[in-house]
């Protein structure tokens, strides 16, 4: 069998509302081998969430997928029955939602929460299946006497291992993340990451994990992905992205985190605002914000994912170099 | 604010529906005199033949009886001329016809011209009770909410005292009391008891307001109380206001009939309950008369639903969760 | 348990409150009722004015404060006065034969009407995009602005005297023998009609209620992981959706008590059922304070109960209301 965990081919996702089709995903195109750690970045609303319902098929009212194709294991999602996704999903793929404390049911215990999962897809004992879960939480380092708590009685980062241990409870292959801990605080956010990976090398699955702040992405991920306005901008080794961006925006997005290593910056952020998924500006996307726009870049069609050189891809036609005048070299300088 | 959300209740289908219902009722109590072919209280048509000038003194020549319904009496004034007065009296629990399109009551009183006046008394009743209960809860939650401290301890602890004490039987209780029959008495009792339920939702809404930034913000800049309470924090009650003087406003006009039906009210006025009252006390329901009594309840119910209507409609303005996708 | 004596003391307040509300309603209205009703029934037996000078204090000089003591201990005792229209009948033995007519047919009401209510609401919002969905809702919405006395006439003129299927009134046959097949059976046939009316008035109420509910529940995250984790819809329904969604309506249920209880006493007037709601309505004409009082204590006591027990309902299925957290 091949070593593709799931490939996503040129996605297109959106919600149907009022004043118009709002697509959240858009042209959006990225493979994940298996055991690999894919970081996913953006600003709030650039789509990365809409990205995750739609690989778990979650995608709910208002919201559908237009085109392409989700192939999980070499098998395509998009076009497959209710029936099947509901036997792949939680026990092939998981996920840990965006919000831990609206995720549990706050009128069921733990327990209950972890075992429906256990007992909705495999005929095991209620004993067996408890057995399965204090492993699980084991696993995220809380007590197996917590079976018996309620989700208000727990701390918002104990909340977040439980959501991990459910997602991982089923021993799936790929595990999806969206922010699991842009609540929490910023001790408590290290380890629940430290403990992701762990859990990664010890289990053996994939992760895609999404996040607006890409300094978590840092140190975990093989490879990243940076999302602007519904479209996959940058993509390609985690450590050649950072060492070197090759997109205007992915050395924004660096710009606006303080590094814990490198000389203290200014947090500068990007100035200006996302565009409108309704109507989005012509060409580039991300032209308006861009301090390297040229008039050019503010025409024609949106600039796709294009291979830039040592495996890795970029939707800016410009390369990095012909730029490096105003850019990171002068940023320094500005403290 | 108030007309960007009166735009959004016209653009909404469901409370541009309620509010043409609304206007429909409010038109017709407005225009009662035009609408009823007679006064509410009338029993007979009364007709005076014969041209001269109408004197003080007068003494009667004839009197006939031609039939049960109708009298002639001719008399003479000083000035010796002579008069004929027809007098038609109503027929008694008469079935609709064409003078009378939903019949006569026991009394002869024409039905359909007092469910018009009705229209007037009940609507008058439901909308006063509605603004009286809104602006008691309104100026209750504000104080409560806002203030907090004793004053929140206090009215909330009546809020809920009161909210467990049944409404009707209570208004039942002081109602019998009342030994003054009247509007305002209805209105006032109506109001008192009505008040604990929306209280207590504005005081919530109050409170959650009053955590938001933008208020926050200003009271840390010092505002002056009465801009944060009257710029900021009103105009954002708006919504849940409307919605708690309409609900008001069809308890009220239920509580009213109720009341009236009971025989609680004051029966020698017209209105959708007192007709509901004489229509039980004659006998209507066993004497078949399903134009009596059936058509004042299906006004309520209008009224009511038109109340409904507009309530849903902001429901979905004020909380997405509830809009159809 | 500090939650639970908390509510057990705000009960216990409101009891007192109803209580007082008794004893100084007919003093503090204006226009003096009692003197008004002494006026109008001159041609009564001495001892039958006597009792009303007694229940209003007018045979005392003490002041208001004493006789408050006074009626608070008589009430305590159970001691609720005598009935001025049945004279000399205790008021409690006139509640005695009223309240188990009115204990079944509301009880029973409220039960169903909960119950089926709570169930339609919830259909209703899982599956609102339907047809059948905006009807239902449209329809007891529509029902719910009908005064509950009005759709009681049109039963009994539709069904008991146009189709003739119901009694028109009352709450038994007086030909079969108390307590026989033949009697319990004309029971039940004599509380059809009233109970349909209290049902179908009062279920809109429920419906809408579980149904926004319902509604905002399902737009929670977990509703979406509960559907990732691929549970059975029945167990996502009922212990994910319903068991959420259910929370605010049974704490809702002891206000909404009010209202079923007060259309269930307009109900029985109307069939004249003899339970406490007819008593009330013939208490009222008569005047008789006493009695009316009574009633009304009943009532807020019987309200003040299922408060109690919805309270109690809610810290079972609500595990943060248990601790004290909410
Ligand atoms: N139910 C919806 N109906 C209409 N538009 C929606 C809906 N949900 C999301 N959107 C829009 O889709 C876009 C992408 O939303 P999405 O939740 O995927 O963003 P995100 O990157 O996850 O943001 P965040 O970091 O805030 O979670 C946003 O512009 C948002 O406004
Ligand atoms: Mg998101």
């Amino acid at each position: 069998m091949s070593d593709t965990m799931l490939e996503v081919r040129n996605l297109r996702a959106g919600y149907a509302t009022a004043k118009g089709f709002v697509r959240a995903v858009d042209d959006v195109s990225f493979s994940l081998r298996r055991g690999e750690f894919l970081g996913i970045a953006g600003e709030s609303g650039c789509g990365k969430s809409t990205l995750a319902y739609a690989i778990m098929r979650l995608l709910r009212d208002n919201a559908r997928v237009e085109s392409g194709g989700l192939l999980f294991k070499g098998r395509d999602l998009v076009p497959m029955p209710a029936a099947e996704v509901d036997a792949l999903r939680w026990t092939d793929m998981a996920m840990v939602f965006q919000s831990a404390m609206n995720a549990l049911n706050p009128v069921l215990s733990i327990g209950e929460q972890l075992t429906d999962a256990v007992h909705a897809h495999r005929s095991v004992s209620r004993d067996e299946a408890e057995a399965m879960a204090v492993e699980m939480l084991a696993l995220v380092d809380i007590n197996a006497d917590r079976l018996r708590s309620y989700p208000h009685q727990l701390s918002g980062g104990m909340k977040q291992r439980v959501m991990i241990a459910m997602a991982l409870i089923l021993k799936p292959e790929l595990l999806i993340m969206d922010e699991p801990t842009t609540a929490l605080d910023v001790v408590v956010q290290r380890s629940i990451i430290e403990k992701i990976e762990e859990l990664r090398r010890r289990l053996g699955f994939s992760v895609i994990f999404i996040t607006h702040d890409l300094s978590l992405l840092v140190e975990i991920s093989d490879s990243l992905g940076i999302m602007y306005a519904g479209r996959l901008v940058e993509y390609g080794p985690a450590a050649a992205l950072f060492n070197e961006p090759r997109h205007p925006y992915t050395e924004g997005l660096m710009n606006s985190f303080p590094s814990l290593t490198g000389p203290l910056r200014r947090m500068d952020g990007i100035e200006g605002r996302t565009p409108d998924l309704l109507s989005p500006p012509p060409g580039c996307r991300y032209a308006p914000r861009c301090r390297y726009a040229r008039p050019a870049c503010s025409e024609g069609g949106c600039p796709g994912l294009a291979p830039s050189g040592e495996g890795r891809l970029s939707a800016c036609p410009y390369p990095m170099g012909g730029r490096a005048d105003g850019g990171v070299a002068g940023e320094g300088g500005r403290l | 604010m108030i007309k960007d959300f009166l735009k959004t209740l016209v653009s909404n289908r469901k409370s541009l529906v309620g509010l043409c219902l609304l206007g429909f009722f409010v038109l017709v109590a407005a225009f009662a005199p035009l609408i009823a072919p007679y006064e509410p209280k009338i029993d007979r048509l009364e007709t005076v033949a014969e041209l001269g000038e109408p004197s003080l003194e007068e003494e009667i020549v004839s009197e006939d009886y031609p039939s049960d319904s109708r009298d002639v009496i001719v008399y003479r004034s000083t000035t010796t001329r002579e008069y004929e007065k027809t007098v038609d009296y109503f027929p008694l629990r008469a079935k609709p016809s064409a003078e009378h399109p939903l019949g006569t009551n026991h009394a002869g009183n024409d039905l359909f011209s007092q469910l018009v006046w009705g229209t007037r008394v009940s609507l008058t009743i439901g909308l006063m009770t509605g603004l009286f209960v809104t602006a008691l809860s309104l100026t209750l939650a504000l104080l409560s909410g806002y203030l907090g401290g004793v004053v929140d301890d206090v009215i909330t602890f009546l809020t809920n005292v009161m909210l467990v004490i049944p409404g009707l039987p209570l208004m039942i209780v002081v109602a019998a009391y009342v030994t003054m029959k009247g509007t305002l008495p209805i209105v006032l009792i109506l109001g008192l008891t009505g008040w604990p339920y929306p209280t207590r939702l504005l005081r919530s809404q109050v409170l959650t307001l009053k955590g938001r930034d933008f208020v926050r913000v200003s009271r840390s800049l010092g505002e002056r109380t009465s801009f944060v309470v009257f710029r900021e924090i009103l105009p954002n009650m708006i919504s849940i206001a409307m919605a708690e003087f309409f609900a008001s406003s069809m308890a009220a006009i239920l509580g009213e009939a109720t009341l009236e039906f009971i025989g609680l009210g004051n029966v020698t006025v017209v209105s959708w309950g007192t007709i509901l009252f004489w229509a039980q006390a004659n006998g209507a329901l066993l004497s078949g008369a399903w134009w009596w009594f059936l058509p004042p309840g299906i006004c309520i119910a209008l009224v009511g639903t038109s109340f409904v209507l507009i309530n849903f409609a902001i429901d979905e303005i004020s909380n997405p969760r509830l809009r159809k996708r | 348990m500090k939650y639970f004596l908390r509510k057990l003391g705000l009960l216990a307040f409101t009891l007192f409150v109803s209580v007082s509300l008794n004893f100084f309603l007919p003093r503090m209205m204006p226009g003096d009722p009692a003197r008004a009703l002494l006026d109008k029934m001159e041609n009564l037996q001495p001892e039958q004015l006597d009792t009303i000078r007694a229940a209003f204090g007018l045979d005392t000089d003490d002041p208001v404060i004493v006789q408050y003591g006074r009626y608070l201990r008589n009430t305590l005792r159970g001691d609720l006065g005598t009935s001025f229209s049945r004279f000399p009948t205790p008021v409690s033995e006139v509640m005695r034969v009223a309240l188990p007519w009115s204990i079944g047919l509301m009880g029973l009401c409220t039960i169903i009407s909960f119950s089926l209510g709570t169930l339609i609401g919830i259909a209703a919002a899982w599956r609102r995009e339907t047809k059948l969905a905006s009807a239902t809702v449209g329809f007891f919405s529509f029902v719910r602005s009908f005064p509950y006395f009005w759709l009681g006439l049109v039963f009994i003129y539709f069904f008991a005297f146009r189709l003739r299927a119901f009694p028109i009134g009352g709450a038994y046959s007086v030909d079969a023998a108390r307590g026989g097949a033949a009697w319990w059976l004309s029971v039940l046939r004599h509380g059809a009609l009233p109970a349909a009316t209290i049902v179908v008035s009062s279920l809109g109420a429920w419906i809408l209620t579980m149904r926004n509910n319902m509604i905002n529940v399902l737009a929670e995250d977990y509703i979406t992981v509960a559907m990732a984790k691929g549970l059975p819809i029945r167990r996502i329904k009922s212990m994910y959706a319903a068991k959420n969604a259910i929370l605010p309506s049974v704490t809702g249920f002891a206000m909404s008590l009010g209202f079923v209880i007060g259309g269930g006493l307009v109900t029985e007037m109307v069939f004249a059922y003899p339970g406490i709601g007819y008593m009330l309505y013939q208490a009222v004409n008569a005047k008789d304070y006493p009695l009316m009082q009574a009633i009304f204590l009943f009532i807020a006591v019987a309200v003040l109960i299922a408060n109690f027990a919805a309270d109690v309902a809610v810290m079972i299925l609500d595990p943060r209301v248990r601790d004290g957290a909410k």
